[in-house]
Order: structure tokens, then sequence, then C-alpha cells
């Protein structure tokens, strides 16, 4: 590929692998690894392969091996044409993948909020390590501004982490989230921990069903026939298209490799959360304290919602031949059905709190996304079917709702005061913005005694379905006080008794504020300071779990929380000194 | 009653070995003493002490027993705890201590050979406890891996966080030659669980002992969080892991393809950081299989004279969970004399829910005042930045404040190393 001229189209297609290396079809009369063609934003590479917002690094911390790039920055030749053992043996095979699945992912966000998105630290380009080190994780680094992807032997070989769709997918949303929610990571509650890990999990399980051509042959492939036939039917048996089933399927596994090697059972994934029947009790439950284990409740509510509307829609269309459903069709709607999720997903980030998310805020945030967007709900009932689907996990939504619609969030009550402030500056200045909260800090109930920041102002278009732009700008502010255990009283959070008087406590709070193309605050989704019960309910978690200790706050979050879920351990030790 | 029937009195003697355990207790009974040696191993040894310190130690308690050891304890495997068993052609002091010819030797479930993966004989519930001591062998081997690692990791990495990960790397390889030494020495193996019979009885008549811990997986819930069956395989992978980093003849994961010998300027903070991230993650996998590993301690408590003394090794909180879930032991536990200090002074090793049981603490000096006896060496493990170092300080402060307290590291002579304590029993 020539590297000084710029290609001409907008998007370039390059080959991945589909799923994950131990997932083999046959295919053209024999059995091999499935790959695929995904298109990803186009732009003049360098070697690595570097582009403008990704950077591979193929570093091994473990034998002290860098390898050099690939000088030819080539999309990888057709699926057809590769070998396993090329595909296993290549790292340059390796480090495209992994660049091509991260641009991708990158891409569909900002698809989805319509603007930009920035990672969580002051760079542009995210470093990928595809071979970081010998061990059997995989994670986002924000002090290191990379995801970083082990590697470890098994009984039957080397596993890649960086060759598996859903690990790579996974991983970066950890990055994108970090650069839309900054204070996600922190220790906070067992929900917020859980989100992070949730998210990614639903992001990376939708992002599959627009792999068309590989949904389309192992739809009704299910997973304990991990290496069944690639099909070309034309049909798929209305057997293969109940909910159980397609919960069941290859698709909604997660991280099948690595599960399959965690767990010593082929076939079973790592986390299969869809199968998680909905039952009141998981909320209350200890075991679903630990984040991965909480986050499948999450990932459970919103994938049994998508699996409800695609089942519900294939029996709209009805039984078109007794052989079954048109397997195009099928595979078409699947796919228009995901992407809306997807998006709607995505696009609730922007009415989600900034700090101490539960999942309730995150349903409010979710239903509101989608009706600011679609006021008509009447072609997939999504909200209807999303709220009921919560519902039965004991995740009410936050907000009560505005009348016509439940459980979206309400307008602000009081009238702000914007004659001080400039609409367009407004639109992307922090400074404007911040002048916007403290003239009205009254009515936004802020605390006026803490430090207050915009983290961020940013304007977003999104096309709706009736072809008109909707125009918004979304902005968002923290607020921190620090105070010693013995003046929590006078904010009315209580002291923990085992906490010492001098224990130094961060209190957080923190508000998404939403305007419209008027400039006029069309939402403010917030968590106050002074919310006592909140604030109480917090310290005891941190204090209990030890988070309040020196130290022990940034330790590697995420790779921290990983490696927590392998060794079986469900949260840091209770606070026993 | 016959003359030897009950101990008059209790000799503890405490020796100086650095970081590490080392206790000899000395029942002295009308006609005859009897002497039982609690753990003898050190990871590392005091300031200006000469090499030979553990040949020292080994011929002091030879001397002491008069060449007749009538039990080991081996609370758990840790260097820290059992490298003075080790042998060298008949000249080590494993040797030394072999010669005194121990009537039992206490070691906790785990090292039940008939556990071991590859042994023909089972126990009654194999499977789970297998498992289990599967998982243990796997942290040896990846423990031996990861200080080949770290060799490589070397130059990139700071001084203090290279010397955390040695040490917990030494501390946790298999240590086979003490491992082995202890196998064949002793008439009688015993491997204690919770409320298992200590083994003790016949050869210290009077005393009475309770095995507190370790519980093994079918008995503690608590055990069981940690030990998840994916945890076993979880260590599995990374003894996998670990085989393959240290193959001499692995230089690269892809052999043939080409690498730098100098890393590209771009490059190098991104290396750079990534040993850091890497030298991070191996001692957070260490620390982890470190705690499992103090979590195998034996736990013993003597009750002799209407006294009590407690030995818990390395018991770390998981292990201690058991323990205290019991109203029963809790109750047994309220009026110990003498604490030896769980793990050096770490800080989940004497968990707040253990100290407040004991009724013998008080802030002024009485007779009855409680005992503690640490045996530690400041700056070899954990770090102050973190909460972590060993001893942990505001432990320290605690067992000062309501307790006769003794560190052997008061012991700085070069001929200064032990300290006995002497307890009258009715």
């Amino acid at each position: 590929m020539d590297q000084s001229a710029p290609p001409r189209q907008r998007t370039r297609r390059i080959t991945i692998v589909a799923l994950d290396p131990s997932f083999r079809v046959k295919r053209g009369g024999r059995k091999r690894i499935l790959t695929t063609e995904i298109e990803v934003p186009a732009e003049v590479l360098a070697p690595g392969p570097s582009g403008y917002r990704v950077q591979v690094i193929d570093y091994d911390a473990s034998t002290n091996t860098l390898y050099k790039p690939s000088r030819e920055v080539s999309d990888g030749g057709r699926p057809d044409e590769l070998e396993d053992s090329q595909i296993l043996s290549d790292p340059h095979f390796h480090a495209r993948n992994v660049y091509a699945i991260v641009m991708r992912t990158l891409a569909r966000f900002e698809f989805a909020l319509g603007r930009r998105v920035s990672w969580g630290f002051y760079g542009h380009q995210l470093k990928v390590a595809p071979h970081a080190f010998a061990d059997a994780n995989a994670f986002y680094t924000e002090d290191n501004q990379a995801l970083m992807f082990g590697y470890f032997p098994s009984r039957k070989g080397m596993v890649f982490t960086c060759l598996s769709h859903h690990i790579v997918a996974h991983e970066t949303t950890h990055a994108l989230l970090d650069g839309l929610r900054q204070r996600y990571t922190d220790p906070s509650s067992p929900e917020q921990a859980a989100f992070h890990e949730g998210f990614a999990d639903v992001v990376a399980l939708l992002s599959i069903f627009s792999l068309r051509d590989v949904v389309r042959g192992v739809i009704d492939l299910r997973s304990k026939r991990r290496d069944g036939i690639f099909s070309h039917s034309q049909f798929v048996s209305a057997a293969a298209l109940t909910p159980e089933k397609l919960r069941n399927s290859v698709l909604l596994g997660l991280a099948e490799e690595m599960g399959q090697e965690l767990s010593g059972v082929r076939g079973d994934a790592l986390r299969r959360s869809a199968t998680l029947i909905p039952d009141t009790r998981y909320m209350d439950d200890p075991e679903f304290r630990e984040p991965h284990r909480r986050g499948e409740i999450l990932v459970a509510a919103i994938i049994n919602a998508f699996l409800e509307v695609w089942v519900k829609r294939l029996r709209d269309l009805g039984r078109v031949s007794p052989r079954g459903l048109n397997r195009d069709r099928v595979v078409e709607e699947g796919a228009e059905i995901a992407d809306y999720l997807l998006t709607m997903s995505i696009r609730a980030l922007d009415y989600a709190p900034p700090v101490d998310l539960q999942f309730c805020d995150y349903l409010s945030a979710l239903l509101t996304a989608d009706r600011e967007i679609r006021t008509d709900d009447s072609k997939y009932n999504f909200r209807k079917i999303l709220l009921e689907s919560f519902n039965r996990y004991k995740m009410p939504p936050t907000s009560k709702g505005d009348g016509d619609e439940p459980g979206v969030w309400r307008p602000p009550r009081a009238r702000m005061r914007y004659e001080r402030t400039h609409f367009e500056s407004m639109q992307r200045d922090p400074n404007e913005v911040f002048r916007f909260i403290w003239e009205n800090r009254k009515d936004l109930e802020l605390f006026e005694d803490a430090y207050t920041r915009v983290q961020s102002v940013r304007p977003c278009l999104r096309i709706g379905p009736d072809g008109f732009a909707l125009k918004e700008t979304i902005a968002e502010y923290i607020q921190m006080i620090e105070l010693q255990a013995s003046e929590l009283r006078s904010l009315g959070i209580k002291a923990l008794k085992a906490m010492p008087a001098d224990t130094v406590v961060k209190i957080y709070g923190g508000g998404a504020l939403v305007f419209d193309e008027y400039g006029l605050l069309k939402f403010h989704v917030h968590n106050r300071i002074l919310d006592t019960e909140r604030q109480t309910k917090r310290l005891e978690y941190l204090w209990q779990h030890g988070y309040i200790q020196k130290g022990s706050s940034l330790y590697r979050r995420i790779s921290h929380m990983h490696r927590l879920r392998a060794l079986g351990l469900a949260a840091p030790r209770p606070n026993e000194e | 009653m016959p003359a030897d029937a009950k101990p008059y009195e209790l000799r503890l003697r405490a020796y100086q070995v650095g970081f590490g355990d080392c206790f000899l207790l000395t029942f002295k009974y009308e006609r005859t003493r009897r002497h039982v040696l609690i753990d003898f191993g050190s990871s590392g040894k005091p300031p200006a002490t000469s090499e030979d310190l553990m040949l020292r130690v080994a011929n002091n308690i030879k001397d002491s027993c008069e060449g007749k050891l009538h039990a080991v304890v081996a609370t758990h495997r840790h260097k820290d705890h059992i490298s003075g068993f080790a042998t060298r052609q008949g000249k080590g002091p494993g040797d030394i201590i072999a010669s005194c010819k121990p009537e039992v030797v206490i070691q906790p479930w785990t090292e039940d050979p008939r556990l071991r993966p590859n042994a023909r004989s089972a126990t009654q519930r194999p499977s789970r406890r297998k498992s289990f001591t599967a998982g243990l062998q796997c942290m040896h081997e990846f423990s031996g891996a990861m200080l080949k690692e770290l060799a490589r990791l070397r130059p990139g990495l700071g001084k203090g966080l290279y010397n955390q990960l040695a040490f917990l790397g030494e501390d946790n390889i298999k240590n086979k030659s003490a491992v082995n030494n202890l196998m064949k020495m002793g008439r009688r193996h015993l491997y204690v669980r919770f409320g298992s019979r200590s083994g003790l009885e016949s050869v210290i008549p009077g005393v009475k002992t309770w095995v507190l811990g370790p519980p093994d997986p079918e008995q503690s819930e608590e055990i069981l969080k940690m030990r998840s069956k994916d945890a076993d395989e979880f260590w599995h992978l990374l003894s996998l892991t670990g085989k393959f980093i240290s193959r001499s003849d692995v230089g690269a994961l892809f052999p043939t393809a080409e690498s730098y010998s100098t890393p590209p300027p771009q490059t190098r903070w991104l290396i750079h950081h990534m040993q850091s991230l890497r030298a991070d993650q191996l001692l957070e996998i260490v620390r982890a299989l470190d705690d499992v590993m103090n979590n195998t301690s034996v736990i013993l408590l003597f009750e002799v004279g209407g006294k009590k003394f407690l030995f818990p090794g390395d018991a770390q909180w998981e292990n201690w969970t058991y323990a205290l879930s019991k109203p029963a032991i809790c109750t047994l536990l309220e009026d110990v004399c003498l604490y030896k200090v769980g793990h050096h002074g770490s800080l989940n090793a004497t968990p707040k829910s253990l100290w407040k049981l004991f009724k013998n603490r008080s802030t002024t000096k009485s007779a009855a005042r409680l005992q503690c006896v640490i045996s530690t060496m400041s700056g070899k493990h954990g770090s102050a930045s973190r909460g972590t170092e060993v001893p942990r300080t505001k432990l320290v402060e605690e067992l000062k404040k309501e307790s006769d307290y003794f560190t052997t590291q008061e012991l700085r002579g070069k001929k200064t190393f032990f300290k006995d304590f002497d307890f009258r029993l009715r």
C-alpha cells in the first residue's frame, strides 16, 4: 500500500479474527479460524500501525523484546486467504488486529455521540501493546496511556488476548469510558466499578452483531459446538431463534478463549452474563458485590431487552418458509436492533451523573437519551422493554419520569439565569460554563465551599430518525471537598466509629448539564455533595474495603480488578487495622 | 499424680533470626524436660551477623534440648519459617536438627504427601484439597520463574521495588531441601487442620493443645472465597506461563520475527513504563500467593498450668476468620497470656477481632499482663507509603501500649541471639 498518498476513501477494510482463534468453523471444506473484514476510519498510517488515535508498540516486558513493525502497512489480505498458522504466528497480523478493533470501537463511540471522543489522559494517541507480558490478563491503564494485552500458554498452545475480539473491544471501551467520565474509575461503590465492567461487556457484545457475515454463518451455532460448520443455508430454523437459544449462542459469550482456560470447561464463557435469569435477589446478594459479577446484572438486563426486541421482531416477520426464517433478514434485524441499542447505550453516558454512578441512574440516562432523539418508541418499544427488564433485576430508574414518559430525567424545576453568560462561549468554554454554574449555584444545589471544576464542555450533533439534527451541548462538572473524619458531622455525614478522627476523606459531587440548541438547560443530572445518605453509604463501603487506607485508591484499578476476579477474591480484605 | 504428669515451668526461647521465626519451647517436668521447636527459618539476616547464624542457632537448639527434640512444628512452607531445616551434606543446620530425632513433626494439611498431584493414594475427600495443593505447587513454580523474569527487568527497576520482589520470590520458592528433610525427620508426621489432634498430646503430657488453623476448603467458606476453582486454574496457568518464560531457549515469543536491539526513541517512554508496570503486576501476584501460603499456617494454642500460649505462625485474616467464627474458640482465646505476634507484625495477621478478645491486655504493668513476642526485621517486607510495612507501625504502637512487648530486633549483639521467657505453671 502506498503510504505517501492520502487514501481516497473515508474508510478502509482490515481483516481480523472474527471472535477468537479457538473458534473454528468448516468453511470451504476446511476447518479454520473464522476471520472477517471490518471497516475502520481511513488514514495514512505509519509503521506500527501507528495512526492519529492509536499507536501499536509491540514490546513484550516479560521477554524484554521489542518487535519491529511491518514496513508495509497492509490490510491483512482477504479473510479467505489467511492460514491459521499465519494468524497465530505473525506478530504483524496481531498488531493490525488490535489496531483495527480499537479504531472501530472508537469510531462507533464517535458516531453515537456525534463528536470526537478524547482519551482519559493528556494525549491523542492511545498506545497498544499486543504482547505486553506473559499473563492471562488484559487491561487499560490510564497512567501508561495504553491498552495492555497479555498472552499465556495453555494446554493447546499459546493464547493471545489481542486476538479476542471481545477482549479488545472490552478494554477499548474502558479507555473510552475513562475519557468520557474520568471519575468512574474511582473506588466509590460496588456499582460504579461494576458499571465499567458491565458497560464494556455490553459494547463488546453488541459490536459483534454488526459483523453481518459472521453472524450470518454462526447464528444457529450453539456454544457447545464451537467447531461447527459455517452455515451457508438460506434459512434459520425458528427453533434456533428463541431467547434461550440465542442466549447460549456463540455470539453472546464473552472472551471465550480465556474463559475456557480459566474455567477448564470447553465452550463455557468467562462471563456469560446473558444467561443470568431475571431475579430481584441479585442486587442484595453478597456474591454480586464483586464488580464483574455485579456488572453481569447490568449486562443481563440490557442483553435480555435486546433479545426480547429481536425475537419479537422476528415473530412479527412470521415463518416465511417451512424451513424457517430467511437468514439474511434475521441477521439484518439483529444487526439493526443491536446497532440501535448500542448507540442508545453510548449516548446515555452524556445523561449520566459524572460521579458515584448507580445502575438506576444509568437506566434513567438510557431512557432520556433515547427519548430526546426519538420521541416515538413504537417501532421497537425499546424504552418500555428496557424499563421492564431492569425492573426484573430490581433496578428501577432513579427518576420517576416526567409524566408522559416513565423513568426519564425531569427538566430542572428552577428558572436558570442566563443574563451574564454568552450563548456562543457556553458551547465550548469551560470558564463560561463555570460562570453559569456559579451564577446559578443555589438552584443547581451546589455546595459553595467545595472545590468546583468544569471538566468538559462538548457540543454534539446527532441525527434523529426524522432526518433533523439534534444539537446539544454537554458540560460536566465535579465538586470535591477534603475533610477529616471528625469534620464529617458538620455536613450531616455520619462518621464511622472505627474511623480515626484524623482520617482524611474526600467527598465528591458533580453533575452533567445538557443544554439544548438554544443554550437553555434541558437537564441537570447530578449527585450532590450534601446528599448525606449517599455519602455515608459510600464512606462505609470505602472504609470497609480498605480503600481509604494510604496509597490504596489508585493502584492500577482495572488491572487490579481483573486480578481479584481471577483469584476469586470479591474485594480487598475488610479494614482490620 | 506421677512426677512427670505435668510440667511446672515453661521456657520460651525466641531466637534472633532476622526476618523469620524460630522458637524453642521447653516444658520442665520434675524429672525431665521436653522440647518443641516451632519453625526455624530466615529470609533476611540481621545486620552485622555472621554468615553462620543459622548454624549457631541450630547448635544452640541442640545444646538446649540435650540432643533430643520431642516435636518440630513447621507452621508453613515459607523460607522464613523453614529455611533452617535445609541440609548441606550433613553439615547444614537442618542436619543438626534432624540429628535431634524429633518424635513428631507437625505441618499443615497442605503438606500431606498424599495430596500431591502425582500421589497414588488419596485421602478421604481428595478433589478439593488436591486442587488446592496443586495450586500451591504452581505458586512455588511461578515464584521460581518470576525470579528469572525479574532478572531481565532489573535494569529498569528501582531498588526498592526490585528488593521487595526478590524477597517475596525467594520466600515462596519451594525450599526443596528443607521440605525433604522435614519429611524424613521424625517418627510420626501429622498434617493438621482446624480441629485436628495436634499429635503433641503424647510427647508433652499435661499440656492441652488446640489446632485452630488452617481450615481446609471443606471447612471454611472464607478460604473458598480466596481459593475458588478459578483461582486454582489461574495458578496453574501462571505456572505454565512461568515455565515458558524461564525456559532458557526462549528469547522471544516469536523467535523468527525481527526485533530491535536498541529501542527507537519514540518507544522508550512506554517501554520504561511497561517494565515498572510489569514489576508491579508481579508484585501483586507474589503478594497474593504469599498471602495464600501464609494462610496455610498452623495455628497452635497450648494450655498448661492455667496459662495459654498462642502461636499462629503467619496466619492472616482469611485463616483466622474460620476459627473466630466459632464462639467457643473466641472464649478459649480470651485468657491467652502469651501471643507470638502473627506474620512478623503485618497488617492483616493480627485481626482487630482477635486482639480485642485478649482480656489480659492492659495499659498498666502487672504480672498478669499479656506478653507479646514478635520475631521480625524492619525494612524487609511491604512499604510504609502503601501502609503495608512489616512490622506495621500502628500495630506495634498498639501492642506496646497494651502488652509487655518484646521484639527480636532488640537482640543486637553478635553473641546475643536469643532471649528466654520463663512462665511458672500451677
